[in-house]
């Protein structure tokens, strides 16, 4: 008889095969969601490529695309190597924006070496602030963090939708396009080494990533955080304020978040505008789970994403895909990592009957 | 503002809480089995989003309301597969399984979205009529109120001493609160443990996407992105702040239910008020709520825990 009996060490080899078989099955799967559809599969993954890193524009916008997603799959190590299941990134993207924004409308006039580090902090700022309050929420009243993220990625969208329609950040003279007045040149992120689109910004995620791994591996914080997903009877014994972790790793985790916003605000998009920040948060939670909520996988996880992002537009163009493939393809890879997550901790053995 | 006036504004309030609050009944109601069995599903907002889109499928495809409400509980019966297979044959955690779900929901709807309306116009469809129960409908205030609603909302109000009964009731129910506390007496037993959570967890799914079909067919002609709007989530904060009891969930999806009515209505009469923040009242609600709900007494002992034979 053949049966599944769990592992009591990884295996490395049986580990990588379990992976290579998830990433098998979305292939699979991709093929045949487009299938579903009637496009024409070769053409389309050819177009994918193309597009994610057929050339230098290919690659420069694949590297802009990935840069908010590897910033919001930080966020989500951060928190979830804690056992912290924060859903709030895309709350925390839109208040980074908006946080952002608002500095750029004080600041505004200052020499760039100060302004853009100022408006960034401002954004950061908002997310923390917003990922604390659920922390705290959690800490004080008990209160879920899922449900207090998700209903917080709510109650934002609907203030920035009120700002940006009837709000103080209506453009003026339109009506219905629910978006702010562009930023003005000054405060639009210069470009890395002139490179059309290729804004400064993009150095941030990985600058963040090394800040999180060093973190995690070398700080008491660190230590704190994975104890909190360890044992966190054993870290209260150790008389470590499990309150204060958890309200400090939404901060960061909730900063993280922003960080993306703010930076997709003053290079890429240069305007609020829902659109161009919705599903950002999202796709980060898959990010940093594909990415086995490492620091590292989440950047290789991030770029491999960015240029699905970025593969898509060419995909829509030359092959008259949906846009929406992308976050079709992020979900079924998610679910088909999880399994093969789990398979990687089972070895099959043969028993007599 | 004249009396007459005034009541009409309350019937129309009272009778939009009845209708707004039918999907959330029967998510809440499914969800509530699925969680006495122990499975803490948080896929729900996307299974509600799945029924919801396969109603609209069915209904467009069709033409037909009856088959597109069995297209959406179709829809569920896989999702609670999906889910199902995820918690209790390959444990993984409850939590990400269900914001895997909901993430697979989301992305998915919107590219067979995107597919199904490529180079044409969107299909738009008109919804269910009110169904008047003869004779009662006539009384007034009250008929006006509660008999003149659409024949799935009776059904869900009738859904809540169905399921009590269940519950605490019958042999069935008890196997399955016994899931929930201690499913190792069920497996010493000999009964198995994941067949009747298999069970629970397809049949709290099906009652979902029965309220995503529902929320479809009753309330809009289209289709749109996030179409559910938070409203799974919706369900699980009544779960919890009902207590995992039937009547304690009936009362939150009343209240959710009399809050979302009061806001669109607020709107209408034109209150000095950005229509963004009224729709935003619910979301808030759900936190506020859960702040000062203090009694967890209701809660399994064994929820969101996978069982183990050792």
């Amino acid at each position: 008889m053949i049966t599944f009996e769990r592992r009591v060490e990884p295996n490395l080899g049986w580990t990588v095969a379990a992976f290579a078989l998830a990433v098998l099955a979305c292939l699979l799967a991709t093929a045949l969601l487009l299938a579903t559809t009637g496009a024409d599969i070769g053409q389309a993954f050819s177009a994918l490529w193309k597009g994610a890193a057929g050339s230098r524009r290919a690659l420069t916008s694949t590297l802009v695309n990935a840069t908010p997603l590897i910033l919001t799959g930080l966020a989500t190590v951060v928190a979830f190597r804690a056992q912290i299941w924060s859903i709030g990134q895309e709350g925390q993207v839109f208040a980074g924006a908006m946080g952002g924004y608002l500095g750029a409308t004080l600041l505004m006039g200052l020499p760039p070496v100060l302004f853009f580090p100022a408006v960034l902090a401002f954004g950061v700022a908002a997310g923390a602030l917003l990922g604390g309050l659920c922390g705290w929420l959690r800490t004080r009243f008990g209160v879920n963090e899922i449900i207090s993220t998700v209903m917080t990625n709510y109650l934002i969208a609907y203030l920035m939708s009120w700002m940006l329609s009837g709000g103080p950040w209506t453009e003026v003279g339109t009506v219905a396009y629910h978006q702010s007045p562009e930023l003005p040149a000054d405060a639009v992120l210069p470009m890395l080494a002139g490179i059309p689109r290729l804004h400064v910004g993009v150095v941030l995620p990985f600058v963040a990533a090394l800040f999180c791994s060093v973190l995690l591996a070398r700080m008491p914080l660190g230590y704190e955080i994975r104890g909190l997903g360890y044992n966190p009877e054993a870290l209260r014994h150790k008389g470590v304020d499990i309150a204060r972790t958890v309200v400090v790793v939404m901060m960061i985790s909730g900063g993280l978040a922003a960080l993306a916003g703010a930076i997709e605000l003053f290079g890429v998009s240069h305007r609020l505008r829902a659109d161009n920040f919705a599903g950002l948060g999202y796709s980060g939670i898959i990010v940093g789970m594909i990415g086995g909520l490492s620091p590292l996988g989440t950047v290789v996880a991030g770029l491999f994403f960015g240029g699905l992002a970025s593969g898509a537009v060419s995909m829509r163009v030359l092959s008259d895909t949906p846009a929406a493939l992308v976050p079709a393809i992020q979900g079924l890879t998610l679910f088909f990592f999880l399994c093969a997550g789990v398979l990687a901790r089972y070895r099959i053995v043969r028993k007599a009957p | 503002m004249s009396q007459l006036f005034q009541e009409a504004i309350l019937i129309s309030i009272l009778a939009s809480t009845l209708r707004i609050m039918t999907p959330l009944l029967f998510s809440a109601m499914g969800e509530l089995v699925t969680q006495r069995a122990g499975i803490w599903n948080m896929g729900v907002e996307g299974t509600m989003l799945m029924g919801a889109f396969a109603a609209y499928i069915g209904v467009t495809a069709s033409g037909s309301l009856w088959l597109a409400v069995l297209a959406g509980v179709l829809a569920g019966v896989l999702m609670g597969v999906v889910i199902a297979f995820m918690t209790a044959t390959m444990r993984v955690d409850h939590f990400i399984a269900g914001l895997g779900l909901n993430l697979l929901a989301s992305g998915l709807t919107l590219y067979w979205f995107q597919s199904y309306i490529k180079r044409r116009e969107q299909p738009t469809f008109s919804g269910f009529q009110n169904w008047p129960i003869p004779g009662l409908a006539d009384i007034p205030f009250i008929g006006e109120v509660l008999f003149s609603q659409r024949l799935l909302t009776y059904l869900a109000l009738l859904c809540v001493p169905a399921i009590w009964f269940l519950l605490y009731r019958t042999r069935y129910g008890l196997e399955l609160r016994c899931l929930g506390e201690n499913p190792k007496a069920l497996d010493v037993k000999g009964l198995s443990v994941p067949a009747r959570q298999y069970a629970a967890v397809i049949f709290g799914s099906a009652m979902t996407a029965l309220g995503g079909s529902f929320l479809m067919l009753g309330f809009s002609d289209r289709f749109l992105a996030d179409f559910s709007a938070g409203r799974g989530w919706i369900v699980i904060v009544a779960l919890i702040a009902g207590n995992w009891a039937p009547k304690g969930v009936l009362v939150a999806i009343v209240a959710f239910a009399f809050l979302e009515a009061l806001a669109t209505h607020m709107q209408v009469l034109g209150a000095p008020v950005p229509h963004q923040l009224l729709l935003a009242l619910p979301y808030l609600a759900s936190i506020v709520i859960l702040m000062f709900v203090r009694f967890r007494s209701g809660q399994p002992a064994r929820l969101g825990v996978a069982y183990m034979r050792e």
